[in-house]
């Protein structure tokens, strides 16, 4: 019975955001996915109908940046933790003996647990500077002007903007990703590793051979949880991320938002808008992030039944 | 120290310029051998004072009641040991000739010349295919096509190709423990190895897989020189050429196998083989 509390629980949010989404859905349309543009109207002009529903007259909204924002950041701190947080694992697990280890693990747990309002702030005031001071002009300055390196090409601006947010969401989810992985690493038996060991393999190859995929389900479970933090974070985003609406960033530097952190920051604004649509459309945004954070893990579970045909017994070996 | 046993055919013997030509004529006749070894976890002393030999083409047993000392030593010998904390060695172990801890030697090349079959089949989480060439493949000794004719062989090697031929791509961990541990024989031998260390190979089988893994070790000598650890007596008698008994930490005995089993020198070796210890 008890398993039907969360599923119950999910399914009345779900029906209240689509509730209130509902107005935004039907005067957007699907131009919301497609769509740049971020106009909340003359709030305090006439109020015009469209299929029925009141909004501002002039209110346009498109999503399009947003969600790109969001895929963006949330890729590029996938792209940034997996092999930072493999790492770790492996050098908690297999390079440091125990009275390093253990204090060292707990110090990568505690870091998990650190407010993400902290580490925005930290992100926009050291971290964003520094990098487009010390780091980016580098990257700029010396790919080729060819084909997809465009992208890593143009101004560094000032440190807030999609790159920076991306390397700070990177950063939150290592603990998350880190600390499940090294979890899984020390069910690994000792047996097959001996045996690859035996065998002449190197401590890389051991890893990438035979530790790595024994747990393989267990990382992408691992790697979707870090997935969706960095989906749905807000805060640290909103301070970072430049909050520029109605574009999509040209560069791999440039100022941009996302989902989560457009709803946090327009939220207020919103509120001034009288017939209410302006909030109905950032909850057609939230609905949006569900569907996204939803897709990636009915995906990781795709990934994780087709990985399962080569995977090692459970209990066995 | 009685001489260890092995087959006298050497070329000497028959022709002297044919001896000359022999490429391995300054070769070793030992493929592995240890020279007053002695083994220790931290403080704790786990074996003393083993100097043996293994003739190469010999297969030897390893027999002793469990905490003798006997898997330890069998895992010096691959330098497995070598990363236990603690682990530390006294005396040498040279393979055909050359210290295994030589400054010249390379960790990664020694295993791959003494490869090691362990007491239960641990395949990879790869398919069958893969495992058989994952050593093969890590040291470079074959790649792309060429891999798939060093799989069907050595699957072949060990009669388990018609079983796997079907599903070479499919997960090991469906086959019986017999054929997964022929799998891991096949992964061991698809290296090229010198000699090839066994842990209780069989002690998870039942008897006719067992039966199946004995016939196929015997066929390997005289390229390949066995050790084998067994508490199988039954085993050590049917397969070996020489046994060593180890008892309390020490080698008490190491001799031509028929003559430990039957005649054994020393008082303990015979109470072990009789069935009235361990």
């Amino acid at each position: 019975m008890a398993s039907w509390i969360p599923v119950a629980g999910l399914a009345f949010v779900l029906i209240v955001l689509a509730v209130k989404a509902w107005p935004a859905v039907v005067v957007n349309g699907f131009g919301f996915i497609k769509g740049s543009q971020w106009l909340p109207g003359n709030t305090y002009g006439s109020v015009v109908h469209t299929h029925g529903v009141a909004h501002p007259s002039g209110s346009s909204y498109g999503a399009w940046p947003l969600i790109a924002g969001t895929l963006e950041t949330s890729l590029i701190a996938v792209v940034i933790a997996l092999p930072i947080s493999l790492g770790t694992a492996f050098a908690l697990t297999e390079r440091m003996p125990g009275w390093l280890s253990r204090p060292l693990g707990f110090l990568v747990e505690i870091l998990a647990g650190l407010p993400s309002v902290v580490i925005g702030l930290w992100g926009v005031l050291e971290v964003g500077p520094f990098l487009a001071h010390h780091v980016y002009p580098l990257v700029a300055d010396h790919v080729p002007n060819v084909g997809p390196f465009r992208y890593f090409k143009g101004p560094v601006g000032y440190g807030e903007g999609l790159l920076t947010s991306g390397l700070i969401l990177g950063l939150m989810i290592v603990p998350i990703i880190a600390s499940t992985t090294r979890d899984l690493f020390l069910q690994v038996p000792a047996l097959p590793k001996e045996g690859a060991e035996a065998l002449g393999l190197t401590d890389a190859e051991v890893a990438r051979r035979v530790t790595i995929p024994w747990v393989r389900s267990g990382i992408i479970g691992a790697t979707v949880l870090g997935l969706g933090r960095a989906l749905g974070e807000t805060m640290a985003v909103a301070m970072i991320s430049g909050s520029v609406l109605g574009k999509v960033s040209p560069t791999i530097y440039g100022t941009m938002t996302t989902i989560a952190a457009t709803i946090v920051s327009q939220l207020d604004s919103a509120a001034t808008d009288g017939t209410g649509f302006a909030i109905a459309t950032l909850a057609e945004a939230g609905l949006i992030l569900a569907a996204i954070a939803l897709a990636v893990n009915l995906c990781a579970r795709y990934i994780v039944s087709r990985s399962g045909r080569l995977a090692a017994p459970v209990g066995r070996g | 120290m009685q001489e260890p046993v092995g087959t006298k055919t050497t070329t000497s013997a028959v022709d002297p310029v044919l001896a000359r030509l022999d490429p391995d004529r300054d070769r070793p006749a030992d493929a592995m051998a240890t020279e007053a070894l002695s083994l220790s976890f931290g403080a704790t002393r786990v074996l003393s004072d083993v100097t043996m030999r293994a003739r190469q083409g010999t297969i030897t047993a390893l027999i002793g009641p469990t905490g003798s000392g006997k898997s330890t030593f069998l895992r010096t010998l691959n330098r497995m040991n070598d990363k236990v904390p603690g682990f530390a060695h006294v005396g040498d172990v040279t393979l055909y000739g050359e210290s295994i801890w030589g400054p010249r030697q390379d960790l990664l090349t020694i295993r791959r010349r003494v490869g090691m079959l362990f007491q239960r089949p641990n395949p990879f989480p790869m398919s069958i295919r893969d495992n058989v060439v994952a050593g093969v493949r890590a040291h470079g000794i074959a790649r792309g096509e060429q891999l798939d004719v060093v799989a069907e062989t050595r699957l072949r090697e060990v009669g388990l190709w018609d079983a796997v031929k079907d599903r070479l791509k499919e997960s090991p961990y469906r086959l019986s423990g017999g054929q997964q541990q022929l799998l891991c024989l096949a992964r061991a031998l698809a290296v090229g190895p010198e000699v090839l260390l066994l842990d209780e190979p069989t002690s998870a089988l039942d008897p006719l897989s067992t039966d199946a893994v004995e016939r196929l070790l015997r066929t390997m000598t005289p390229a390949l020189t066995l050790i084998v650890v067994t508490h199988n007596l039954g085993q050590a008698r049917r397969l070996s050429d020489s046994t060593m008994f180890f008892f309390n930490g020490r080698l008490v005995e190491h001799g031509d196998t028929e003559q430990v089993f039957s005649e054994p020198r020393e008082a303990d070796t015979a109470r072990y083989v009789n069935g009235l210890m361990g």
